[in-house]
Order: structure tokens, then sequence, then C-alpha cells
């Protein structure tokens, strides 16, 4: 049956459904592409077979598959969508860099999309009062206390606190910090917000 | 502010017109906490209150500009940062709520807007307004470009409007009554149902169907919780 | 809350498909037993069972829900679309005496919504069938929430295997509330965590590097 292989990169996207990014199925893409175009081609040639010979009985094979086409043309609409949709998330769990392994994930149009919603996003959160706006890609939980307790999961280096002093941010040492300084290096995994 | 503060008065009914220069920081984020609920729970985006979020923003500016003059140590410093990064957090979470809708209904917000009368109030702020029709364009060019440009001609495009799902209005929705209501009227939920009417009293809570109660959300009637 | 970051197009409510969803996709790939009831030229080679260069008129075969919906016409005959089991008269009489005893994953794992779907093609028993699925839904609907409910810190793929993909998505977000209401009691609500994706990414690292 045709646009097996559409249905084939819904499935891929479906599997993971924790919102993951899997590698761009370029393949699979031209492969849908290809069928397309070739069922375009049977449908001209079958249309104007109808018209100049009168061939009636035609219709229903090309409207069979023009049904394919509308099939493949969603398949691939909505892989690219759901993709979007997974790039968008990105940016709110990693912030605006995104890892290289992550990077690697995506097609050029894609990192182009990454961009672009970057930099909208950006100028709406500049917007807000101030001169400084206001970042709402922090600030996800409503705040308990001042200071939290955090153990550093992995080497990060030196890091500043609000007043200037600076701290070394080594693998398992512990501190006791501003929790609107942490909360993105925790998202990332950096940290870790310790509960006693 | 005046003009902020005269439309947070018509929140409460507007009757109070001439008490609009009293509204004090703590009903200032009452009305901001009102705002971030119904738009936490309604299923679709709610008109915008852009000068309730600018006046917020001042008042946030303000506290932290008294905290710079306390002393460092000071008791007081402190509940007064823990008191600013509750206001940031509430005002964060509400300014989310409003994008993520605007990124879920994208086409539907921008019909809506364009449909909208002259002198009608905007459902979004001049800022939402571009976010949107950027992401729009992002959006589409996206789609061309990768692969709707490569298909047969009649097949070059997606309709937005029909390919992105509307909010569903039919959702239920918790709410709380502030101000009485007579002849509601409600849908039947079965064929074999009749519609039929009720009264709200106030104070009373409720769970219904948000399409029934949504023009009530809109004039703050009531209040989803 | 607003931690969780992916949000998919949810597929679409009663009658209606999503366009984008991912879900209603899969959904519309199931097959449904039909009947040609015209040829199809040139279409041959799809028919495995059939050696001829056509379809011929009144070949039985198997069509997924969207080319049936994209072929059928209520005023032309083009195909007719049969029920499937699940939804004849048979089974429904088993669905009627106790639904809870039924393996809806194996007879669907879509029962609800194929059912839905099956409202778009003319049949006299349309509206025993929609009042059927809705009997069903209702009468499960109590045990496919306890059990959400009272499943803490547990496997539940015991609980799930039994569910139709709806009664599965009403389980995890009835699940989800659970949890989220235990971490609260806990005290833990507040806790700031890493993202599920960046988790997720680096678990599959790990396991690539492993294997």
């Amino acid at each position: 049956m045709f646009c097996e292989k559409a249905v084939e990169l819904v499935r891929e996207l479906h599997r993971m459904s924790d919102g993951q990014l899997p590698a761009f199925n370029e393949d699979g893409i031209r492969q849908v592409l290809e069928e397309m175009k070739a069922l375009y081609e049977q449908n001209q040639s079958d249309v104007n077979e109808a018209k100049t010979e009168g061939k009636t009985e035609l219709i229903p094979t090309v409207k069979f598959r023009h049904c394919c086409l509308l099939r493949n043309q969603r398949c691939i609409a909505a892989y690219l969508y759901d993709r979007l949709l997974r790039i968008r998330a990105l940016r709110w769990e990693y912030g605006s860099v995104l890892p290289t392994t992550i990077r690697f994930h995506m097609c050029a149009e894609e990192l182009e999309w990454f961009n672009q919603y970057k930099k909208s996003l950006a100028t709406y959160m500049r917007s807000l009062g101030g001169e400084e706006g206001l970042d709402i890609t922090q600030d996800m939980k409503p705040p308990k206390s001042l200071y939290i307790e955090v153990r550093c999961l992995k080497d990060h280096g030196e890091f500043e606190i609000d007043d200037g002093t600076v701290i070394l941010l080594k693998k398992n040492s512990q501190h006791f910090l501003p929790r609107w300084k942490c909360e993105q290096l925790i998202r990332q995994g950096v940290l870790e917000h310790v509960i006693s | 502010m005046a003009d902020a503060l005269s439309e947070a008065s018509e929140l409460s009914g507007g009757e109070e017109s001439q008490e609009e220069d009293v509204l004090t920081p703590a009903e200032l984020i009452a009305r901001l906490e009102e705002a971030w609920l119904n738009e936490k729970f309604s299923p679709e985006l709610l008109e915008n209150k852009s000068e309730l979020v600018e006046c917020v923003m001042e008042q946030l500016t303000h506290m932290e500009e008294n905290l710079q003059r306390v002393r460092k140590g000071d008791l007081k410093a402190s509940v007064h940062r823990m008191e600013i990064d509750r206001i940031r957090f509430v005002l964060s979470s509400y300014l989310r709520s409003r994008l993520q809708k605007i990124e879920k209904f994208f086409p539907h917000v921008l019909e809506k807007e364009k449909s909208r009368a002259d002198g009608d109030p905007s459902f979004l702020s001049p800022e939402e307004f571009a976010f949107a029709k950027e992401y729009l364009a992002n959006t589409e060019v996206y789609l061309k470009a990768v692969a709707l440009r490569h298909m047969p001609p009649n097949l070059q495009s997606v309709d937005m409007l029909k390919a992105v799902p509307e909010p569903c209005l039919d959702s239920f929705v918790f709410l709380r009554v502030k101000e009485r209501q007579e002849n509601i009227l409600v849908e039947p939920e079965t064929d074999e149902q009749r519609e039929y009417v009720v009264d709200l009293e106030e104070g009373s809570q409720h769970l219904m169907r948000y399409r029934t109660i949504a023009p009530l959300v809109a004039s703050g009637a009531v209040q989803l919780i | 809350m607003d931690t969780q970051s992916y949000m998919p197009v949810p597929p679409g409510v009663g009658m209606e498909e999503n366009f984008f969803s991912l879900d209603d996709i899969l959904l519309s790939h199931e097959r449904l037993p039909c009947r040609t009831d015209t040829a199809f030229p040139k279409l041959g080679f799809l028919e495995k069972s059939s050696e001829t260069h056509d379809i011929p008129e009144g070949t039985k075969m198997e069509m997924p829900l969207w080319l049936a919906k994209g072929l059928y016409e209520r005023k032309r005959h083009v195909i007719s679309v049969d029920l499937p089991k699940v939804y004849r008269e048979g089974w429904r009489t088993v669905f009627g005496a106790d639904a809870n005893v039924v393996d809806l994953h194996k007879m669907g794992p879509y029962y609800y919504g194929l059912g839905s779907q099956m409202l778009h093609f003319e049949n006299a028993e349309n509206p025993e069938i929609a009042q059927s699925i809705l009997q069903t839904f209702i009468g499960r609907f109590r045990r496919t929430m306890d059990s959400s409910q009272n499943a803490y810190n547990e496997d539940t793929s015991a609980l799930l295997e039994r569910l139709d993909f709806l009664e599965r998505a009403l389980f995890r977000s009835g699940q989800n509330g659970l949890n989220a209401f235990q971490l609260w009691e806990r005290g833990r609500a507040s806790q700031l965590t890493a993202s599920n994706l960046v988790t997720n990414y680096r678990k599959r690292k790990i396991t690539e590097l492993q294997s």
C-alpha cells in the first residue's frame, strides 16, 4: 500500500513520547517526496487520458491516488510540526545554547527556525517593563526560600553570585546559593537541589 | 499609571471609578493573581492586561530600589526579597501561560485579532501580537523550505487555520462566583437531557463547561480556580 | 504545571481528527474491511491476492481508515465500509454484559477512537454503536480512575495492559496528579529538578557509549 513510508516517519516520533528529538530523517522524507512525485505524474497522465479519450473509468483511480498524496502531505507536515514543538521545548529546558549532540539531530532549516524563535522570544521578553525586561523562562516553580542547598554534579568552573562573590563549582561540592541564580544550572543537570 | 488603575477598577465592576487613585500595592497584586489563575485555567487566551503587567513591573522595580536602601543582613531585607521573588514568579507564570496559548493556537489567535472591530479591546498586547506574527511566519517558512516546495504544485501549502487545532471551549473548569448571577443557561450533556437554567450564588463554587461561563470570566463576575 | 515544555498536538475530540496530531495519524492507519463498488483501473498490484491489472468492482479488501474516509461518498458508490467485529451486535452484547472483562487493548487499541470514526460512514446501526461506545466507557471509567489513583510507586504495566489508548492517556494523567500530590505532601513540590529532556538525553548517551 502507498504511504507506508510516511506513517513510518510519524511512528518514529511517536515512539519517543517524552519529547526527545531523534535525528532528522532526511532519507525518509526524500522517499515520501519521491512517492508523491510518482503518484502525481501518474495522475496527470490519467487525467489527460480521461479528458482526451473520454476514459471516465479512470476517475476513481485518480481519486485514490489523490487521497494518497494528501495523506503523504499530512504525515510529512505533522512530522515536521511535531519536531518544531520538540525544538521549542529545548529552548525552555536547555536555554538558548544547545549541546552539539542535539544540534547534530537538526537539519539546517530547523536550526534556522530555532534561531528565529530564540530571537522572537528574546525581543518579547525584553519588551516587558524596565530596561532589562523579564526572563520568563526562569521562575518555573513557586519560590519557597531565597537560598537553597545545592550539590554540584560536575565541574562547572567559576560562578558569580549577586554580591560579586565568585565561587568555584567543583564536582561533589555543596553550596548555599540564591535560588534564582541556580535554576537554569539545575535544569541543565549541573547542580542538584538538595532537600534535607 | 492612571490608565492602568482605571482598567484595574473596571475589573471590579467599574462603579468605584472615583477610588481609582487609591489602588494599594496589595490590591494590585490581588488583581494580578486573579488574572493569573483565570489565564492558567481557561482553555482559550483571555484579553490582555498589559497595563496591569506594567504596573506590577513598576512595583517590582520600586521594591528593588527600596531594598537597596535597607542594610545588608537586615531581616526585613530578606522578607522583601522573598516578596519580590514571589511576585516575579506569579507574573512570569502568567505571561508564560499566555505565550504558551499563543504558540498553541497562533493561527486562530491572529485570525481573531484580524476580525476584531475597531474599538474592541485587543486580546493580544502589541508585543504578543508581534511574537505571534513572527511565530506564524517562521513556521510557514520552515514547512515550505523543508518539504512543501518539493511537493506537487497543488499540495505546496497547508492551511494553518485548519491544521492547528482550536482551543476546546467545551472543557470543564472550576470556578468561584464573585457576583451573583441569575438564569445562566446550561447546555444538555446527553440527548435525553434538556437545557436548563441555574442561578449562581455569590461565593459558591462550581464545575462547569467553560463555554457556558466564558462571558462571566471576561467580565470578572466569576473567578477560575 | 508548566514544567513540561513539550506539548504535542492532542488527538481530536469525538468525530474530529486533528491534522497535526501524531495520535490521530496512527489511529487513521487502522484497517477496515471494505468492498469496492466501482473498479479501480491500474491499481491491481495493491491487491496481493489478485494478479489482475485492475481492482475490479466488488473486491473485498482492507483499507486504512484515512483512505476509506477519502474515497467514501454518501451519494455515489465508490466503496462500502463494513463494521469491524468489535462494533457488531455480537460484541456489543458482550460489552453490554460486562465491559470490564474485555481486553480493549487487544480489541483496539483505538476502540473508542475508531468507533467514533465509524460514525462517518452511513450505517443503520450507528446510533447503537455510539451508545455502546459511550456505555463501555462509562462502565470502565471507574476502574481506570481508581487504579490510577491507587498505584503509587509500583509497576503499572499489568494495569495498563488491557486498556484502550484513550484510557491509557487518562490513566497517565491520573498518575501524574497522584505523583504531584505525593510530592507536595512530602514538601518536595518546590524542589527544582533537572529537565526530563536533559536527563533522558544523558541516559541515551550513556547507553550509546555502553553498546
